[in-house]
């Protein structure tokens, strides 16, 4: 495992990491009495590190050990092993229990849920048998218990490296016997220290803990019963490995009424048509959409205004040396049945871009529905040059549509066909003059709105109108979130982990407003109310609605139906089979 | 950039091995109460997965009222389809479709606001926004407790058009110049009802044999049927740590002693938990068949998905061994 250079750390404190492939799991202690400590404290103490270690690579490396430790921890929780469980603990363990405890408040939430906050002071002081009992007695009433989380998000250490205080964010989530759903969110503080080759528990006190219960679900996972349970290769693997992040799309591909579903995917396509009966059957082969695989974003729209809707797929295209590799992007005309031909060449669509995104939208108002392909990079070949404003993306393009009979790319001429990282776009008017304006979100870097000029031209305005959000960003909607009217504007970014508790360990050694710019980057979600006055302000973070980890796609929708929109977002970076992460 | 070849190939390898980076992260679902103030509902809702998301479908795919969520996922199960069940408690939706005339008629981009008990609300008919997502050409607003909405368009092209009163439940087209709405007719399907959860075998299958230890560790074949011995039988999965399970044991030592039904109890305990379990069942329900997973938690695989199982689960099998019901938390007593 090559030791990452200070260039590196930087890097990797926003994006990639992993300073340690090294395990720090596994082993138990051996030879351990099964003896509570005869003498408790009165409280637990955990003090800081009197001489912690400065060398940011080490200590990263120290904290990925017990990170990883720890969430192996959570696993034996999860499953309920509290026998297994003891072997996280040092046989001279002291802690505070996690139940029973006093409770503080409770509160009435949205949809008939309840939140109970606890008094952490009230637990007794226990040793590790003790303390595991509390646990048990906090997730054996549960019917299952779905996730136990204990994760690091802040660690020092002692200059010997043998023990170390660590800031833990904790998370269970379960249901009930009733079908119910808890949700039980803390921070602790816990002491660590190496022994035998391998990181134990000696001290733990809660910090906080809430928990929130729903007794009725908001929604049903029906996935394999639908038809649609398609099972993918775990990432990683051959087959399962590049960057094509693939998209979807909802149509009526045969005018039946119901919504059918397509999702480019790796090897072929896959087309869910609605069923009357509830199901979906696949039938990309049948009906000439299977091919090629590896589209990444896709969209139904009448590109001929025949009535029916076709289906437009991105592709990722690279060069190697003179040639191409990849796949052009396609176009797919639907016969009006639900069929479809491939129509790529003959509408001028077989160019080669690193297409990620796609929004459709009659940009010059001609009565045809334009294309706009985000362009992306290829970071197999070449990295973003920089990690604040990377400018060596593939280009963005802008395909005008001519009268449904061709295509012609005019992103250059119109000043739109930048090589920021570009991930996504999202059109609406904004500034309701009429027209079509268009928000870009880019990784590494700074986001574009292209005010539409109602000339067929578009002027840059995201400074202006104070919508840079500079970072990383990964997707973007549009829609009226305070409701006022106005389209507000929701921007979906990466956050990370790793990123802030690397960032914090940099807070001392980097100029400040380079510290402040980079914390942005792995700060998460944001969004930009309109203001009357015409430009945009940041919503508080207090507001809620922002925190949603590496996120990627957002939808802005009335879920429970009170005329207030809400957010639904995905995230996630690669899940692997193990619990170690970064 | 010195560290781009470091950061391709040391990702590259740390998925080959199956580490995670930034996963097991699970979806965000925010409940707007107001003011673009939101409310963590994600673990709560029965949407969140800890799945490596991409992709968004919000569609009301059986047309009853509410969004649905499709997701496309980067690996395992890679699509995902969250019936919304919050339509029918309580609160009116209207679902309009567009049609515009003087532009593109897909009317892609326009902005539509309703209007309803005190609040207001606009959306964009978009194609193509999140994350390489393609949102289907229909828009759903809900109304609350209001019986009725007045809805207004600002078309592409800028015409700007209201649609008047509706009534809360309306499926609408609104035709750009018409001013009127014009209903659209339902096409209401019943979506079907999730697998059981956690559970490999449904009503009217039979349980196959299955591979595992006994009490002592020694690892058996367990043929249920046989266990049945021509009387209906009950499977009962269970754990030590689980306090309904040991709650209810001694109705299932009652039902198991009469004599007219057998019981199986396969525990999901692991290797380290069942000395405690084997204590637990000799006080509870002495006497019934015990058996647990065999090492690596293997051997119910043909049954039950153990990470998904809630127990305790029952399965209530004729003499046969084809499971006749399911019993999901604790077997009522008789």
């Amino acid at each position: 495992m090559p030791r990452s250079s200070r260039n590196a750390v930087l890097a990797l404190a926003l994006l990639a990491p992993a300073f340690a492939c090294g395990s720090g799991a596994g082993g138990s202690d051996a030879g351990a009495p099964e003896l509570e400590p005869s003498v408790l404290p009165d409280a637990i103490s955990i003090s800081d590190p009197a001489d912690p270690i400065r060398d940011i690579e080490l200590v990263e490396d120290l904290t990925e050990e017990v990170a990883d430790r720890l969430l192996d921890l959570g696993v034996e929780l999860q499953r309920r092993d509290f026998v297994k469980a003891r072997e996280w603990f040092a046989p001279d363990f002291a802690g505070t229990v996690v139940d029973p405890l006093v409770s503080t408040r409770e509160a009435a939430l949205h949809l008939g849920a309840n939140l109970t906050a606890f008094d952490v002071g009230s637990g007794a002081i226990a040793g590790r048998l003790g303390f595991l009992e509390s646990f048990e007695r906090l997730l054996g009433p549960y019917a299952r218990v779905e996730l136990a989380l204990w994760k690091v998000k802040g660690a020092e250490f002692e200059r010997d490296g043998r023990s170390g205080k660590i800031h833990l964010y904790l998370h269970v989530i379960a249901d009930t016997d009733a079908g119910g759903r808890e949700d039980l969110a803390g921070w602790a503080w816990a002491g660590v220290e190496k022994r035998k080759g391998n990181w134990f528990l000696v001290r733990f006190a809660l910090e906080s803990l809430e928990r929130t219960r729903l007794e009725r679900r908001a929604f049903r996972d029906i996935s394999a019963a639908a038809g649609v349970g398609h099972l993918g290769i775990r990432y990683g693997k051959p087959g399962n490995t590049s960057d094509a992040w693939n998209g979807a799309a909802a149509g009526d591909v045969d005018g039946d009424g119901l919504f059918d579903i397509f999702v480019p995917s790796g090897g072929r396509n896959l087309l869910y048509r609605a069923r009357a009966d509830g199901r979906f059957d696949e039938e990309a082969e049948a009906r000439g959409v299977a091919g090629p695989g590896g589209g990444t974003g896709t969209v139904f729209f009448d590109f001929d205004n025949d009535g029916d809707q076709d289906l437009f797929v991105a592709h990722r295209a690279w060069r190697v040396g003179d040639k191409w590799k990849g796949e052009t992007l396609h176009l797919y005309a639907n016969d009006g049945q639900g069929h479809f031909t491939d129509v790529t060449a003959a509408v001028g669509l077989d160019v080669h871009r690193y297409g990620m995104s796609v929004t459709a939208f009659d940009y010059d108002l001609d009565g045809f529905v334009d294309l706009f392909v985000t362009g992306y990079g290829r970071a197999a070949t070449e990295h973003n040059d920089a990690w604040l404003e990377a400018t060596n993306g593939a280009p963005n393009s802008l395909f005008r549509n001519l009268g449904g009979e061709r295509f012609e790319d005019v992103a250059g001429e119109l000043g739109m066909a930048g090589t920021k990282w570009t991930y996504a776009s999202a059109a609406a008017d904004y500034d309701a003059d009429g027209d079509l304006d268009l928000y870009v979100v880019n990784d590494y870097g700074s986001n574009e709105l292209w005010r539409n000029e109602g000339d067929g031209t578009f002027k840059e305005v995201a400074e202006q109108l104070g919508v840079v959000d500079q970072g990383q960003g990964m997707g973007a909607a549009w829609g009226d979130l305070d409701g006022d009217g106005r389209l507000d504007l929701y921007v979906a970014n990466m956050s990370s982990t790793a990123g802030n508790r690397i960032l914090e360990r940099l807070r001392e050694s980097l100029p400040a407003g380079d510290f402040e710019r980079l914390k942005k980057f792995a700060a998460g979600n944001s969004i930009f109310l309109a203001s009357p006055e015409g430009g945009f302000r940041r919503q508080e973070r207090a507001a809620g609605g922002v925190g949603a980890n590496w996120a990627w796609s957002v939808a802005l929708n009335d879920f429970d139906l009170d005329a207030c929109l809400d957010v639904f977002c995905v995230n996630g970076f690669v899940t692997g089979d193990l619990a170690h992460d970064t | 950039m010195g560290s781009a070849s470091y950061v391709t190939r040391h990702s590259t390898q740390m998925f080959e091995e199956g580490r995670s980076f930034s996963g097991n992260e699970r979806f965000k679902l925010f409940f707007g109460v107001g003011d673009a103030v939101f409310e963590d509902h994600s673990a709560l809702g029965g949407a969140d997965s800890n799945l490596d998301g991409r992709a968004i479908l919000a569609v009301d795919f059986d047309d009853d009222g509410d969004e649905d969520l499709f997701i496309h996922n980067i690996q395992r199960e890679r699509h995902l389809l969250f019936e919304n069940l919050l339509g029918g408690r309580g609160n009116g939706f209207l679902k309009l479709r567009l049609r515009a005339t003087a532009g593109q008629y897909e009317a892609i981009g326009a902005t539509v606001t309703v209007k309803a008990g005190g609040r207001s609300v606009a959306q964009v008919l978009s194609r193509g926004a999140g994350f390489a997502s393609c949102q289907a050409p229909e828009l759903v607003f809900g109304l609350g407790a209001a019986e009725s909405a007045t809805v207004s368009v600002a078309w592409p092209g800028g015409f700007r058009e209201d649609f008047g009163e509706v009534r809360a439940g309306a499926r609408l087209l609104l035709v750009e110049g018409v001013g009127k709405p014009e209903p659209f007719a339902a096409r209401t399907r019943s979506l079907p009802d999730p697998l059981p959860e956690g559970l490999a075998v449904r009503v009217g299958e039979r349980v196959p044999v299955l591979r595992l230890v006994d009490g002592d560790g020694v690892e058996t074949e367990v043929d249920v049927r046989a266990l049945a011995d021509g009387r209906p039988i009950l499977v009962n999965l269970w754990g030590r740590f689980c306090a309904p399970c040991i709650a209810e044991l001694p109705t299932l030592a009652r039902i198991h002693a009469d004599g007219e039904r057998r019981v199986l109890l396969l525990g999901t305990d692991a290797p380290s938990g069942r000395a405690a379990a084997a204590n637990v069942l000799a006080k509870r329900a002495p006497g019934i068949p015990a058996y647990y997973l065999r090492a690596g938690g293997e051997g119910l695989e043909p049954l039950v998905d153990l990470v998904r199982l809630p127990i305790p689960t029952t399965l209530v099998l004729d003499a046969e061994g084809v499971v006749r019901e399911i019993i999901r938390g604790p077997v009522e007593p008789e």
